[in-house]
């Protein structure tokens, strides 16, 4: 401690020596930097061009924007990102936080173990495979739910729940719970854990119940880490892509394409791609991403004295 | 101390003897939660084993045969998918690894000039980034479309494991380090005899999730390759589901199609599925070292 301010104060020169070997560490990591992360971003500039396989870019100005303002495609991609995104942060936070409430009631530690082991699997599978199973599962033609439905007597014919607008966003909702409630709880629960027994010890004492128990000591408790998993998850909320990617087909479009997968047709999948319409959509996600991922460091800063960058 | 003790032991033997109805209602929700979870595995699994309609509702296959496998195991369309899988797991993490380490080891020299304005430089590519399109077309130009590099080499910087590493690496004590220098130790040599001995955890952690980001790409493989000898096993996988016919060899040597689809799927989840329940603690770990540092 005592040897710091003295360090601080040698001249620049010296302290350059001194740390010359960690800048050649740090040369590997900003090769990758410099070709991975700013490099592309020259590549914006092609958002105020007409550029196409064919064609070289030519400089167009804000033809790109005003094109893409006035698409419906790309409003309706808008309004779905937003929807399924907050949808999805909203179900999930809930589905685990109720589920990590009740794995913390569990009385016995190995049960506890094994539960909180199965639930946290599936987040470990992709979302290619998340999806296969559950297109193999909730198929018309045999599968599994619809056989069962149909025996029940609940639906009268099987329903291709991938591919119609009514059902696609619920069950984008339902496979989202499956694959990642479980390890939304790994947060929650190491909250939990870190009340202290006394607190219960002394309510039980005062003869509270289990469900005052958990009302008054433990949700308070909890608070805080469900308005900090929000914050954090608001800020991705723009870069939702690969389970729309694997779930949607062209009969769900309307209700299921996102701007990641808007730009992902538009550039690879069309016949005659325009890459400088694609990268103008691509910079306006970005905008909006880069604005919520700045709106919400500040917002955790007001929250828990820390930001989230 | 020893009241506590026994006040605790007391305690505890109450709560089990106890089963009031809130007990039995958290056991059948949990009961009922286990099964939701397991059973569209279990669903798989049943079907990859079926020789015989593998669909509809049943749970125990109708005719046992491993024929799904075989095929799977035997086809160079399906197995080769799987190694570039491996090559890319195995290299995308290794080279993660070193560079995350090394970066996180240079952020923690607090007096190195320059040092502030090198982790904002990081920060900044997780706060804005160029986006799908620039992102191709520099792959591009760089010459690497069409080749595994495209997959593990922007793959490998991740500044978020990275900062990780060095919240994990803020944590070893100072005066390690100072004594190892005062005997002559070399930054590289605190590095590795010090450092990376220390963060066995971090280190295994952050490798586990490398390794799974790795292991489930798909998006960067369908954008940056073409070449279908170059696909992964989850690119592969996926054609499979849409398209039957990549399936004709299947159909053609007497095997349903859905048996073959669903032992590809458990041939996907094996390794996670093996790597997991060893390594859990780490994932974990690796969770909380983000989220929860006070």
């Amino acid at each position: 401690m005592a040897t710091q301010p003295k360090v601080a104060k040698k001249p620049l020169k010296v302290r350059l020596y001194t740390y010359r070997w960690f800048y050649l560490m740090l040369v590997p990591v900003f090769i990758f930097v410099f070709f991975f992360n700013y490099l592309p971003m020259l590549g914006i500039r092609f958002a105020f061009y007409d550029y196409t396989p064919f064609k070289g870019p030519t400089w167009c100005g804000m033809d790109n924007f005003t094109k893409l303002l006035s698409n419906a495609q790309f409003w309706s991609a808008f309004s779905n990102t937003w929807i399924l995104s907050v949808g999805k942060l909203i179900v999930n936070t809930f589905a685990s936080v109720l589920l990590s409430l009740l794995i913390n009631e569990i009385a016995g530690i190995h049960l506890k173990k094994f539960v909180q082991t199965l639930v946290y699997l599936p987040h470990f599978l992709s979302w290619v495979v998340v999806a296969s199973i559950f297109s193999i599962i909730l198929s018309p033609q045999n599968g599994f739910v619809n056989d069962i439905l149909v025996t029940l007597g609940i639906l009268d014919e099987p329903v291709y729940f991938l591919a119609d607008t009514k059902a696609w966003r619920w069950v984008f909702f339902i496979v989202n719970v499956w694959k990642d409630t479980g390890w939304g709880t790994v947060i929650f629960l190491a909250t939990l854990t870190g009340i202290s027994p006394e607190l219960y010890e002394a309510a039980r004492m005062d003869g509270a119940t289990r469900t005052q128990q958990m009302k008054y000591i433990t949700l308070p408790a909890l608070a805080d880490t469900i308005i900090i998993v929000l914050i954090l998850n608001l800020a991705k909320i723009m870069n939702l892509f690969e389970s729309v990617l694997v779930m949607y087909n062209p009969k769900v479009y309307g209700v299921a394409d996102v701007l990641q997968t808007y730009v992902y047709r538009q550039t690879l999948t069309t016949q005659v791609p325009n890459f400088g319409y694609s990268t103008a959509v691509g910079l306006f996600r970005s905008l909006i991403g880069c604005a919520l991922v700045l709106g919400c460091n500040w917002a955790s800063k007001k929250v828990r004295g820390r930001g989230i960058i | 101390m020893k009241s506590k003790v026994a006040t605790a032991s007391a305690d505890s033997g109450r709560k089990s003897t106890k089963i009031d109805g809130f007990t039995i209602l958290n056991g059948i929700f949990f009961l009922i939660t286990c099964i939701i979870i397991i059973i569209p595995l279990v669903k798989v699994f049943v079907d990859s084993i079926d020789a015989k309609a593998a669909y509809g509702m049943n749970l125990i296959p109708n005719e046992f045969s491993l024929s799904g496998y075989k095929l799977v195991l035997s086809t160079v369309a399906l197995y080769k998918p799987f190694f570039i899988s491996c090559v890319i797991t195995v290299a995308g993490t290794l080279i993660g690894l070193i560079l995350c380490t090394l970066g996180a080891y240079v952020l923690i020299q607090f007096d190195m000039p320059g040092r502030t304005l090198f982790s904002y430089m990081l920060l900044f590519t997780m706060i804005f980034q160029a986006g799908m399109v620039p992102m191709y077309l520099n792959m591009k130009s760089l010459g690497l479309t069409n080749t595994l590099w495209s997959i593990i080499l922007p793959g490998s910087i991740n500044i978020y494991n990275l900062i990780l590493m060095r919240n994990f690496f803020e944590g070893i004590p100072q005066s390690l380090f100072e004594s190892a220098e005062i005997d002559g130790c070399t930054p590289m040599g605190i590095f590795l005899k010090i450092v990376l001995p220390l963060s066995k955890a971090a280190l295994a952690s952050i490798g586990l999730m490398f390794a799974v980001y790795f292991w489930n790409e798909y998006t960067n493989v369908t954008i940056y390759i073409n070449d279908s000898n170059l696909q992964n096993f989850q690119v592969k996988l996926r054609s499979l589901i849409l398209d039957d016919q990549s399936l004709a060899a299947a159909t053609s040597a007497g095997i349903f199609q859905t048996t073959v689809k669903n032992a590809a799927i458990i041939v996907a989840i094996i390794p996670p599925l093996v790597i997991y329940p060893i390594c859990q603690k780490y994932f974990v770990t690796g969770i909380n070292m983000g989220a929860v540092k006070e």
